[in-house]
């Protein structure tokens, strides 16, 4: 992810408060949809589109680092159908019922937001939008939080390798790691992620650390041109909330 | 710079891991500390950083006693290299490790910037400026750990192990880079080599209490004093030659 907020692109060089008001302000209007509107909702999946082609983000790098959430996303309002009967479209004699139409409402709305958070973390890095997290007074102690567990997520994850490689070097053919080992293995990991943990929270304390990570990379693009870009972004946003461009394209093209 | 006065330590509260330790290190020394595993060397440099309290002693760095309340005032004159660079090189890049301290200790980033890259200069491996610190090798982020902490520019550089996990060639670059380096230093290494090579002063621990405390040539040529404290001679001086 760091990498990908290293790049440059018109995207990475906006400031990271623009990008998160963008982000936050999509993700809210996206989830106001109703139920129902699913082709209302359909159009919003332009923006996060948008983003990953002036980002040069290729927009399957995306499910693919996301190919662990996005089932649990879409496996929200799986249930819907059974509840929701009530027979809302008819395609040719195809009855659709409300609950299928909400499921995938609520499917499309996870994957749209899903897909903006990320384009927001890999164009902006944790430490921008940290520090816009700051700029809008948001307590130190929630930025020093999502900093520090960014960090050390790397940690943990760097010595469930190690002990998984030493297990199954010692464990040769056998499947996953047997139950019985479970205890002692979890008990191990969080032993040593925490001893390393400590050493790296202590060597951040002897450089001074005081809630603060400071990149060296610097945004490129001008501040006002990063606000107008939100202002713009913004009032796309809310009138494709309010207007149903899907209907309206097709009465125009009726008319 | 550093003085130690009757210190005693102990984690548990029943097996001293320090012992009445006094000792003091002069601006400009440059001192190896060698003992065989848990004697005490890490603990000895954590008390000087003030990651762990003496029970009973007094320290007293840069002239200031190490103290909760003094703690922000000397550890911006006191650079540690840790043990294990994966602990000191934790941000996305280089550059970004190196601005972190000085810019902590209220440097302008412009500023930062700058004499991180004079850092790097120095140790002829501006290559690394704007690398990823998960793609270097274990020589260059040792490298670039001791770059970060110079970029701080202490007073007194406290090193843990600064050879480990290192090649001859990158082991040779690191004792051209310390002996370049021109600050007090506090070298704690299981390499004897290495503290011939850039210490003046050797503090040989045993049982966490001085054994001897004398010229690096001295005490690194006395095969029994070594070998009764679980050492042996360095083996540019004919280390094992005698197994």
């Amino acid at each position: 992810m760091d990498q990908l907020a290293a790049r440059s692109s018109m995207i990475h060089n906006m400031t990271p408060l623009s990008k998160l008001w963008i982000a936050v302000f999509y993700i809210l209007v996206t989830v106001s949809f109703h139920k129902y509107d699913i082709s209302g909702l359909f159009v919003m999946v332009l923006f996060p589109l948008l983003g990953y082609q002036l980002s040069y983000i290729p927009v399957l790098t995306c499910f693919h680092k996301l190919r662990v959430v996005m089932p649990l996303v879409c496996a929200v309002g799986l249930l819907n159908p059974f509840y929701d009967r009530q027979i809302l479209l008819t395609v040719g004699t195809v009855g659709i019922s409300a609950g299928v139409i909400s499921m995938l409402t609520l499917m499309m709305k996870g994957v749209f937001c899903l897909m903006m958070s990320f384009l927001l973390v890999a164009t902006t890095g944790i430490t921008g939008i940290c520090s816009a997290l700051r700029q809008i007074r948001c307590p130190e102690v929630i930025t020093t939080l999502l900093l520090l567990t960014y960090r050390y997520i790397s940690l943990l994850l760097e010595e469930v390798s190690t002990m998984t490689t030493a297990y199954h070097l010692r464990a040769p053919g056998q499947k996953g790691i047997r139950m019985s080992a479970w205890g002692s293995f979890l008990g191990q990991l969080i032993l040593r992620s925490m001893d390393r943990a400590q050493g790296l929270y202590e060597s951040m304390m002897l450089r001074g650390f005081h809630g603060e990570f400071h990149s060296a990379a610097e945004n490129k693009g001008p501040r006002a041109v990063s606000a107008a870009v939100s202002v713009i972004c913004s009032i796309c946003v809310l009138a494709c909330r309010w207007y149903n461009i899907p209907a309206l394209l097709n009465s125009l093209v009726m008319f | 710079m550093i003085q130690f006065d009757h210190v005693n330590f102990s984690y548990t509260g029943e097996q001293p891991v320090l012992q009445d330790l006094s000792f003091h290190i002069r601006e400009g020394e440059q001192v190896g500390l060698i003992g065989a595993n848990g004697a005490g060397k890490s603990t000895l440099m954590k008390a000087v950083l003030g990651l762990v309290y003496p029970q009973q002693g007094r320290i007293l760095a840069d002239g200031i006693p190490v103290e909760p309340a003094n703690l922000a005032q000397i550890r911006k004159s006191l650079g540690y290299v840790l043990q294990d660079s994966d602990q000191q090189m934790f941000m996305p890049t280089v550059l970004d490790d190196m601005i972190f301290g000085p810019v902590n200790y209220g440097l302008a980033k412009a500023e930062a910037v700058k004499k991180a890259e004079e850092t790097l200069a120095s140790l002829h491996i501006e290559h690394l400026k704007d690398r990823y610190n998960h793609r270097i090798s274990g020589g260059e982020k040792r490298m670039a750990a001791i770059a970060t902490i110079l970029t701080m520019e202490p007073k007194v550089m406290l090193m843990d192990e600064p050879s480990s996990s290192l090649d001859p060639r990158n082991r040779r670059n690191l004792i051209r880079a310390l002996k370049t380096i021109p600050v007090t230093k506090l070298i704690a290494a299981h390499d004897l080599d290495l503290i011939l090579d850039t210490c003046t002063r050797v503090l040989l621990l045993s049982g966490g209490r001085i054994a001897a405390d004398g010229p690096a040539e001295e005490i690194l040529r006395d095969r029994k004093l070594l070998e009764d404290n679980g050492l042996e001679l360095p083996l540019s001086i004919g280390g094992r030659s005698g197994q």
